[in-house]
């Protein structure tokens, strides 16, 4: 395990820092006093164990292919964005716009996630073990929104595809977005991500998924476009 | 013999409108369709302004003979490597899927022989563009398709994209004809929807959260290539200002008059403002910042021709894009296969019809049969031999103006054939040494 110091240190001396540990075969990194700066561990392609042993700002882990990331305390908007592979988990509560436009890979929140969490995914999945707020899943394209506690209002708002399960209470469903049964390979795929991530499941979950009447404009359905557009 | 009836039409209730009308009474929503602003009232433009060469007063260049340097280089703000390029005209921004595969490798090629550069678009990056292109703009949209690091990581620049030209504030669209299978599993969509882009960005909204993002891709990227902003022209003295601050190397401004292949009608011709009036708010805000200069500005949105990247240059833009025109090289709009066109509603030489993805030519299609009728290496060289035209003539311009270099061309170079545009751009009206004007382009002669 490398330590990392970011007293005194700004995020692109750390960055830096860290990729210099990297290609020197470092397979495990911890980032000490991260003290909420904007966009560490960004971009990083190895199969690395990078430990943030507190809070970060903005983007953490955005951009990236291949590491596991811990944040040990909360973390501000776009944590994971874009990521391709990989795992993100961070211990305490997300900002906004949590593993927004991911493409592969799991982002765990242990806390609760603020708005758009999981906007515009494209794959992988998204675990919020509290509460979710508001458009979670806002225009999701692909992949799995697992939210263990209660949803915020336009929760899957105009989504593409994908699926979303909610343990707790739904405010209310986005535009397009509709209820759908749980099937029993949902329900394999829910006990086997969360115990991957020793998370206790709920009694049960909801799904959401898209009602696909936005997938083409439609002039019989003027009240729902009126919403969406 | 009885008189012939006098047709008498209304100002109001014009052909076009009653047409309009009457389409949008079948449709239930608006229109939308492809290509440019289609208004009946001309925008204010670069025709507008005319150069006034060198005679007794300024001393010309040999038009033929002495050099004028073109050369161009872009991102010298923070950037450790800027992207330097022969001629101040490149290819802007546009998807494949909007385009074919054949039209985007062959502005792939066309760019790399012209000595210029080409930008991604809408859908991410296609690896034979990366291929064929020397210098390779990688677009970071607010839809976020295809967006891939390693891409990201392969580009010369990064263009974060906040809107564009043809409908700025609003999200692109990519109507179910060309949303293939391909198209959509590289946009991560379900196949054949009508894919509507998203306006804002997934995770960021205003200057303040750009200049972080700006800062995420400059540590993505290890701060070696520059980072474009591009929005459409709305509040541009505003929104460059802003821009420039959150730590933008280079500003791209697109005008009302920048082309697209599918957007509601209504945008293309009533929102944002001209080319000709963008840039002059471009500048300004810049020079205000004390940043003229440092940063640098590209301004897009209907450029045609050298004269109309020449007159750019001149208000203070240090190089162009062209997205419409260089399709138009490729052989839009150009009268092969008509019956094809007619097909489709449209005629030679007034083809919108790029949201249909029937294009007769194979730029604005996803269909691999009318895609063999653009050939790639004939393509390339028809856009190529366009843009070494054009910068031939920005060249002679300049040389007319007696400048060495066609970035010293200067809006003392420049008069206003009409009051309209002497306000909006700042200069004096021909005939006359007063500047009309009052707004942020505008300078009174005393300070100019």
């Amino acid at each position: 395990m490398k330590d990392i110091d970011c007293t005194g240190k700004t995020s692109r001396a750390i960055n830096q820092e860290i990729r210099h540990h990297i290609q020197a075969g470092e397979t495990e990194l911890r980032v000490q006093h991260p003290q909420a700066r904007h966009n560490l561990g960004v971009a990083i392609l190895q199969p690395v164990s990078l430990t943030m042993s507190g809070s970060v700002g903005y983007y953490c882990g955005g951009l990236i292919d291949g590491p596991r990331i811990e944040v040990q305390g909360s973390c501000g908007w776009g944590l994971a964005e874009s990521m391709l592979n990989g795992v993100v988990i961070v211990n305490q509560n997300a900002g906004n716009s949590v593993a927004a436009s991911i493409r592969g890979g799991t982002v765990v929140v242990r806390g609760s996630a603020s708005s758009r969490a999981g906007i515009a995914m494209k794959g992988g999945t998204l675990i919020v073990q509290g509460n979710s707020g508001y458009m979670t899943g806002f225009m999701m394209q692909k992949g799995a929104i697992i939210v263990c506690g209660d949803t915020a209002e336009a929760l899957g708002d105009s989504m593409y595809e994908g699926r979303i399960f909610v343990g707790g209470r739904i405010a209310d469903l986005g535009n397009d977005a509709v209820m759908a049964e749980v099937t029993d390979q949902d329900q394999e795929f829910l006990a086997t991500t969360l115990a991957q991530y020793d998370i206790a499941a709920p009694a049960s979950f909801q799904k959401v998924v898209s009602g696909r009447r936005l997938w083409q404009f439609d002039k019989k359905d003027f009240d729902t476009w009126r919403e969406a557009l | 013999m009885s008189e012939r009836p006098v047709v008498r039409h209304s100002t109001t209730w014009k052909p076009e409108t009653i047409e309009d009308i009457q389409a949008k009474a079948d449709l239930g929503r608006y229109r939308i369709r492809g290509f440019s602003a289609l208004r009946d009232r001309p925008l204010p433009s670069f025709d507008d302004l005319t150069f006034v060469p060198c005679t007794l007063s300024r001393i010309p260049l040999e038009g033929y003979r002495e050099k004028c340097s073109t050369r161009t280089v872009l991102g010298t703000r923070f950037a450790k490597k800027p992207i330097e390029i022969d001629i101040p005209i490149m290819v802007t921004g546009m998807s494949y899927g909007a385009l074919s595969y054949n039209a985007k490798v062959a502005l792939a090629k066309a760019a790399a022989r012209a000595g210029t550069s080409t930008t991604t678009g809408d859908g991410g990056m296609l690896a034979a563009e990366r291929e064929h292109s020397d210098i390779l703009i990688y677009e970071v949209l607010p839809s976020r398709y295809g967006i891939n690091v390693h891409h990201l990581r392969q580009a010369n620049a990064i263009e974060l994209t906040v809107g564009q030209g043809a409908k700025p504030g609003t999200g692109g669209l990519l109507l179910e004809s060309k949303v293939s299978d391909e198209i959509a599993e590289l946009r991560d969509l379900p196949p054949g929807v009508d894919q509507r882009s998203p306006c804002r960005h997934p995770d960021w909204f205003g200057p303040d959260d750009m200049l972080t993002k700006i800062e995420e891709l400059r540590e993505a990227t290890d701060w070696q290539v520059p980072i474009f902003v591009k929005m459409g022209a709305s509040r541009v003295y505003d929104d460059v200002k802003l821009a420039a601050k959150a730590g933008a190397d280079v500003v791209v401004v697109d005008g009302m008059e920048g082309g697209t292949g599918a957007s509601p009608d209504i945008l293309l011709d009533h929102t944002g403002i001209p080319t000709l009036a963008a840039v002059s708010e471009a500048r300004v805000a810049l020079e205000e910042c004390g940043l003229y200069g440092t940063v640098q500005l590209i301004i897009a949105g209907g450029i045609h021709s050298g004269t109309a990247a020449a007159k750019a240059l001149a208000l203070g833009a240090d190089a162009v894009y062209m997205g419409t025109a260089a399709l138009i090289a490729l052989n839009c709009n150009k009268p092969l296969y008509v019956d094809d066109y007619q097909a489709i509603g449209a005629e030679p030489y007034a083809c919108h019809h790029c949201h249909t993805g029937r294009c007769p030519v194979g730029i604005t299609t996803q269909d691999p049969e009318l895609m063999k009728r653009l050939d790639i290496d004939a393509g390339a060289e028809r856009v190529g031999n366009f843009f070494n035209a054009a910068t031939l003539e920005i060249q002679m311009l300049a040389r007319s103006c007696g400048k060495s270099d066609v970035h010293a061309l200067e809006p003392e170079d420049l008069r206003a054939l009409t009051l309209e545009s002497s306000m909006i751009a700042g200069i004096p009206l021909v005939g006359t040494n007063v500047v009309f004007g009052g707004g942020p382009g505008w300078k009174p002669s005393s300070e100019r």
